[in-house]
């Protein structure tokens, strides 16, 4: 339905009333001004997490002295998990990377940028003169700044004539970007922060807010205590620090979300509680290929073929999925998808959906993010202030830099794919070359690219800003493939990681403020940053590492870009992808004081809060009400997705289901965060989160060692029971921040069929005391 | 004269000798005692004991400082006080800021301990009474102020029950929740888990000697 | 034969039960704590001094404590009460070496009496008694010395410093023979213990090697004047210096207890 006027103002008049109170006391520093001890501050988005807060960082005498939240910064008011709290003292750590590092045997041996540039130009020349361009890749990252992105895209898509370009960000929104543009034809959420200040409903599926969007889930839980209608429930296979302060905690067999949100739907279709007006004027109905593989074969390409479907066909076809068989797959009560039926389609509440990795992380997690789309759009409680589904970004910039600027295997900037002759044409035309250099062939995915080296077809990875051989599923394949040489790794980083360790040639990287760069978080906030002081040693940003390497392959031309104005000249360029495209982004200089603006960004230069809706985006005419002008037909894609079963469940040999996640504390693989003494004091050493009766009953006491092991691998760990997680019964738990335990070994390389993203939270484990 | 060294007799020159030696010994052994044991005590106000000693001025006697104790902890949690501990030297006791008691569900120290100084009718993790972990500094502390920590809270082996989090509004910024870490002595054993894992330099939180319950009216 | 038998006999002892001491810092798992309560290889044994502190001053009882007390008292009984000072005590091997020192130098020939450390002993139970205090474990140098080698604990050392230095300059042995209220409790077992000291007068040539060996020649002297078949002093540790040295073969070990001697106005009569 229509944005009401009383909403929109009341979320207008929320923004002026922070604006004007709050500006005065809340005064943004300028970056140019030093305080009386000397230190300038300059703005910056966190180095961290997809909540994206903003942050201040003083320097003095060419280091980073202090950091603080930025009071001026409408995500975080000057607030900071302990991560963003400490965050210049991740670039101090002892063994920073200073210098270019080549394998000789096994040592690596200290070498010049022009010794090492010149070892993998001659690698990836050889590799494409004997094999084709397909031969070599790059794998980024969603903590690329947008420039390194857009350097890796033009020069491996444009120049060297492959798609093989991939971030880590596959391992965790791959599944909401393919839900995104199979639903509305067009990535990204519609909604934004505000909604967590407006709404009165949040459906949390698999979602732990409250350790991994810390300051988010603060803004959320005050939302509740302002307003007594706040209901929070928490959907999950877990006990967490979430459900401690939500609601209600249903707890969900693995993937019984598939189940759950199909019977919360046949209650909506059985007891007619849908907006028919909404569904017939903006919701088109569609059926996708089901039976697809789960990704545990190499070279598996599965095909996505559609076939519409009528309202009526729809409502027939989800005519199975009643309560009670939902009930014997997800082991919630049909009774309590009865009653989430109630919210989703309470008139008097505002409803939102979050996720994040509970469902992007799944076989078919672009099945749930589509049955999540069902509910709101069958009940029209979207593209409203307060009500949205809302797609939680796990990364600094995987919106920003992967999505955007289209990093993937079949992307390219702005939404646009490699398939399409026309997105190539245009991509070729901004970019100022012949369109035929664009290959329209798909290049591998992630998961492909790794086994592609294990088959010896790919010859040269280059690695950036991110620890694949510590975190990708299992592990032990790709470490071997990688230690066993079978191709020819670089790796760019600034510490030594688990990864660092089999590369052939390692390269000292700028991190966060060495290097000018632009963020974009989950709320389509691009945050800009100034350069702050100079990197340690030899290492360079990324974008220099790449266009040395395209020099010296004969590409660099295509990075025509002054000295002086680098940074503005390439998103100018980057820019014209964006405009008219409904992904507006504002022109350089704009970002420089602003602290951040939400695309689109409109002609009066104005973010947009809420998409597809004439209360505020540009795009939609006054009086449309709500227009998925992006989507085939202006119509929003309601798609019958049923359930099919997770790749391994557990069995007697592999009683356990094992799933893996990450805390508050670390970042990840804690490369960062690892060399924070205080944050490694606090959380020293990963353990394993298991139920109290299934520890009792295997003579599991708290803090005994443990051995778990899946058909794939196995690790030991310390027991953790009646911890901060409370796994349910059947279900152990534990984080991949330990370099010292490589506890996705475990995990299965199973993939969702459309997304092709790795499921890391359901595999088969046992557990025994070591 | 004769030396004569008989128990009895002493010779004028080893007198002369011993008036000189004697006092100074006298004087070298006084200082080391001094030295050692009359120092002042330590900063926290108390040692922490392992789980299970009784009151401390009955501690001090029941100890007869084997180290048992501090052999049985798997973690070196234990270790013995020197001469600062005055009448203490040689007793065990944990710096939790260096090793915390990490609450072995079987209790080694206290089955190890032989005098009972460690009270050996003190069988359940839970029933553990070593001190009481309390903030002793709130200003310092970042989740007081608005800040996403709690990592005491989060990493204490009780937790929601020993530490529990009290939510309210960032009056500062009006969006956010200020989440406090509360501890209640009747759950908190003592064990210092939290103090070690403070994440500021002075930990905003630390291990203070037991206080008797609070009860909720006024006794007299 | 000059081959000191007993003598490296019991200083391998000695020196085992430092070992004994150190052990769990090499991982090993046979020994632990020290000598006022100890696990070896899972029998627990006690120091009845420490015993008898814990139980007065702290008011603790533990059944354990009291049996490994007692299977201690009654090792020492059997085996003559002041061998726990002349084999096991680190503090009796550490004085014996600054003893050779002293002779050496010739210093420190002033003694107290022997009967000392029995009113020393009186003194420790007294106060802690009274005060609860622990008195003897506080300043005890076997505790400062055990505490040392298994946690590094130096700075208390210092009293060991000077109670050695005192040996040195003043009064040789002055801690082992008149102030250890250990060794007063122990010297009190001796009385009963079966284990003593046997001299064959008849083949004494009274050369005096034994005396000039025994560390405590109080011990030996009077029962040789007065040809006692057996050494029966409370303060005889057992160190067999004396068995080591005799060039005839007059003394030997013997067991039993056998009466002193028919002369009535002797005051060492047995069984005074």
């Amino acid at each position: 339905m229509e944005l009401t006027r009383r909403d929109f103002l009341k979320a207008s008049a929320a923004a002026a009333a922070f604006a004007a109170a709050g500006a005065q006391a809340l005064a943004p520093r300028l970056a140019s001004a030093a305080d009386d001890k000397g230190i300038k501050w300059g703005k910056a988005p966190c180095r961290y997490c997809g909540v994206g807060c903003c942050v201040l960082v003083g320097v003095k005498d060419g280091k980073i002295v202090a950091t603080k939240g930025d009071p001026a910064g409408p995500v975080n008011k000057g607030l900071n998990c302990i991560k963003g709290y400490f965050l210049s003292k991740a670039l101090y750590g002892k063994d920073r990377l200073t210098h270019p590092l080549i394998r000789k045997g096994n040592k690596m041996v200290k070498a010049s940028w022009d010794e090492a540039l010149n070892l993998i130009a001659s690698k990836y020349k050889e590799a494409i003169a004997r094999s084709g361009p397909d031969s070599v890749a790059i794998y980024g990252s969603g903590q690329w700044t947008v420039f390194e992105g857009y350097t890796a895209v033009k020069l491996f898509k444009g120049g060297i004539g492959t798609n093989n370009v991939e971030p880590n960000a596959r391992l965790c929104m791959a599944s909401a970007v393919v839900g995104f543009m199979n639903t509305f034809g067009s990535d990204e959420p519609m909604g934004c922060y505000d909604d967590l200040d407006l709404g009165d409903t949040y459906i949390l599926w698999g979602a732990n807010m409250a350790e991994a969007h810390p300051v988010l889930f603060s803004r959320l839980i005050d939302n509740k205590l302002k307003n007594k209608k706040v209901k929070i429930i928490d959907i999950a296979t877990r006990r967490t620090r979430t459900t401690q302060m939500a609601d209600e905690y249903i707890p969900m067999v693995p993937q019984g979300d598939l189940a759950a949100l199909n019977a919360i739907a046949h209650v909506i279709l059985r007891d007619k509680l849908y907006d028919e007006s909404f569904v017939k004027q903006h919701v088109s109905f569609k059926r996708g290929t089901e039976n697809q593989p789960y990704g545990l074969k190499d070279k598996e390409n599965p095909k996505e073929e559609p076939k519409p479907l009528t309202f009526d066909e729809y409502k027939q076809l989800m005519k199975q999925f009643t309560p009670e068989w939902a009930e014997k797959l997800s082991g919630i009560p049909a009774k309590k998808i009865e009653h989430l039926a109630q919210l989703y389609t309470d008139k008097s509440r505002k409803v939102n959906s979050l996720w994040t990795m509970g469902v992007n992380q799944h076989v078919r997690g672009v099945w749930v993010n589509n049955l999540i789309y069902n509910l709101h759009l069958l009940t029209g409680k979207i593209c409203k202030p307060g009500e949205n589904p809302l797609s939680l970004t796990g990364q600094p910039s995987a919106c920003g830099t992967a999505r955007e600027v289209g990093t993937f295997a079949h992307r390219l900037p702005a939404d646009m794919v490699v398939m399409n002759e026309a997105h190539r044409k245009k991509t070729a035309e901004i970019w100022g070359i012949d369109p035929r250099k664009i290959s329209p062939k798909v290049g591998l995915h992630t998961m492909e690219m790794f086994r592609a080296i294990d088959r010896g077809e790919l010859k040269c990875l280059w690695i950036q800003c991110t620890n694949p051989f510590q975190s990708i599923p299992n592990l032990s394949r790709y470490r071997k493939a990688a230690q066993a040489r079978k191709a020819f790794i670089v790796v760019s980083d600034i510490y030594p990681t688990r990864s660092t360790e089999v590369a052939d040639v390692i390269l000292p990287s700028a991190s966060w403020v060495e290097k000018e760069g632009v963020f974009g978080n989950t709320e389509r906030r691009t945050q800009h940053w100034f350069k702050m002081i100079e990197p340690p040693g030899e290492a360079k940003e990324d974008t220099w590492q790449l266009i040395e390497l395209a020099k010296r392959l004969g590409h660099g031309n295509l990075f025509p870009y002054s000295q002086k104005n680098f940074h503005k000249e390439m998103w100018e360029e980057y820019r014209k992808f964006t405009i008219g495209t409904g992904k507006d982004l504002a022109p350089y200089e704009t970002y420089y004081k602003v602290r951040g603006l939400r695309w689109p960004v409109k002609s009066n230069g104005q973010e947009t809060r809420w998409r597809y809706t004439d209360a505020d985006d540009a795009y939609v005419k006054k009086g449309e009400g709500v227009k998925f002008y992006k989507a085939p037909g202006n119509k929003a894609t309601i798609w019958f997705r049923p359930y099919e079963p997770p790749a391994e469940s557990p069995n007697s040999e592999y009683p356990f289901w094992y799933c893996t996640g990450r805390l508050l504390e670390h970042w990840h693989t804690a490369t960062m965060t690892g060399r924070v003494p205080e944050l490694k004091r606090a959380m020293p050493g990963a353990t394993l989160e298991m139920h109290p009766e299934d520890a009792a009953r295997l003579g599991i006491k708290n803090r005994d060692k443990v051995k778990v092991s899946s058909r794939r691998g196995s690790v030991v760990l310390i027991a953790e029971i009646n911890g901060r997680g409370k796994p349910e019964k059947g279900n152990v738990f534990t984080t991949f921040f330990d370099e010292t335990k490589l506890i996705n070994d475990l995990c299965i390389d199973a993939f969702d069929p459309l997304s092709k993203e790795p499921d890391f939270k359901k595999c088969a484990v046992k557990v025994e005391k070591a | 004269m004769d030396s004569d060294t008989t128990n009895t007799g002493i010779s004028r020159r080893l007198f002369l000798k011993g008036s000189i030696l004697t006092p100074l010994t006298l004087a070298l052994g006084g200082a080391a005692i001094s030295a050692v044991y009359l120092r002042p005590t330590q900063a926290r106000g108390f040692y922490l004991r392992p789980p299970g000693a009784i009151e401390e001025p009955r501690f001090l006697a029941a100890c007869v400082k084997c180290g048992k104790c501090a052999q049985a902890c798997p973690y070196q949690s234990i270790v013995m006080a020197g001469g600062e501990a005055g009448v203490g030297i040689g007793t065990p006791h944990i710096i939790p800021r260096e090793t915390p008691c990490y609450l072995c569900p079987d209790l080694p120290c206290v089955k190890a301990c032989p005098s009972g100084a460690l009270d050996k009718q003190l069988t359940e993790v839970e029933k553990v009474r070593m001190g009481t972990a309390v903030i002793i500094d709130r200003e310092g502390c970042l989740s007081i102020r608005g800040l996403r920590c709690e990592v005491c809270y989060r990493q204490c082996p009780l937790i929601d029950k020993a530490i529990t989090i009290e939510n309210r509004h960032n009056t500062r910024t009006g969006e956010h929740t200020i989440m406090e870490p509360v501890i209640h002595k009747d759950k908190c054993v003592g064990c210092g888990i939290c103090e070690k894992v403070c994440v500021r330099e002075k930990p905003v939180i630390a291990v203070q000697q037991r206080v008797t319950e609070q009860k909720d009216f006024y006794e007299f | 034969m000059n081959f000191k038998r007993w003598g490296i006999a019991r200083c391998t002892v000695q020196l085992l039960m430092i070992a004994l001491l150190a052990s769990p810092l090499a991982g090993l798992a046979i020994f632990r704590g020290n000598l006022a309560a100890a696990e070896l290889l899972g029998l627990p044994l006690a120091d009845p001094l420490a015993f008898l502190q814990a139980l007065l001053g702290g008011r603790v009882f533990v059944l354990s404590y009291l049996l490994s007390a007692m299977l201690v008292v009654g090792f020492y009984v059997l085996l003559g009460g002041r061998t726990f000072c002349g084999w096991v005590c680190p503090v009796g091997l550490i004085t014996e070496l600054a003893d050779r020192l002293r002779k050496r130098l010739g210093t420190g020939t002033q003694t107290l009496p022997l009967t000392l450390n029995r009113w020393s002993l009186a003194l420790v139970l007294l106060v802690v008694m009274v005060t609860g205090v622990p008195l003897f474990e506080l300043f005890s140098p076997i505790g400062i010395i055990s505490r040392a080698i298994v946690f590094a604990a130096l700075v208390p050392l210092l009293l060991v410093a000077a109670i050695l230095l005192v040996e040195l300059l003043v009064a040789r042995r002055v801690w082992c023979r008149s102030l250890c209220p250990l060794g007063g409790f122990y010297s009190l077992l001796a009385a009963a213990s079966p284990l003593r000291i046997g001299f064959i007068s008849e083949r004494c040539t009274h050369c005096n090697d034994c005396l000039k060996a025994c560390p405590v020649e109080e011990v030996l002297y009077p029962s040789l004047e007065l040809n006692h078949p057996q050494v029966a002093a409370g303060d005889c540790i057992r160190c067999m210096a004396c068995l080591d040295t005799c060039p005839t073969k007059a003394l030997k070990i013997s067991i039993g207890y056998q009466p002193l001697s028919r002369d009535a106005t002797d005051p060492l009569k047995g069984g005074r």
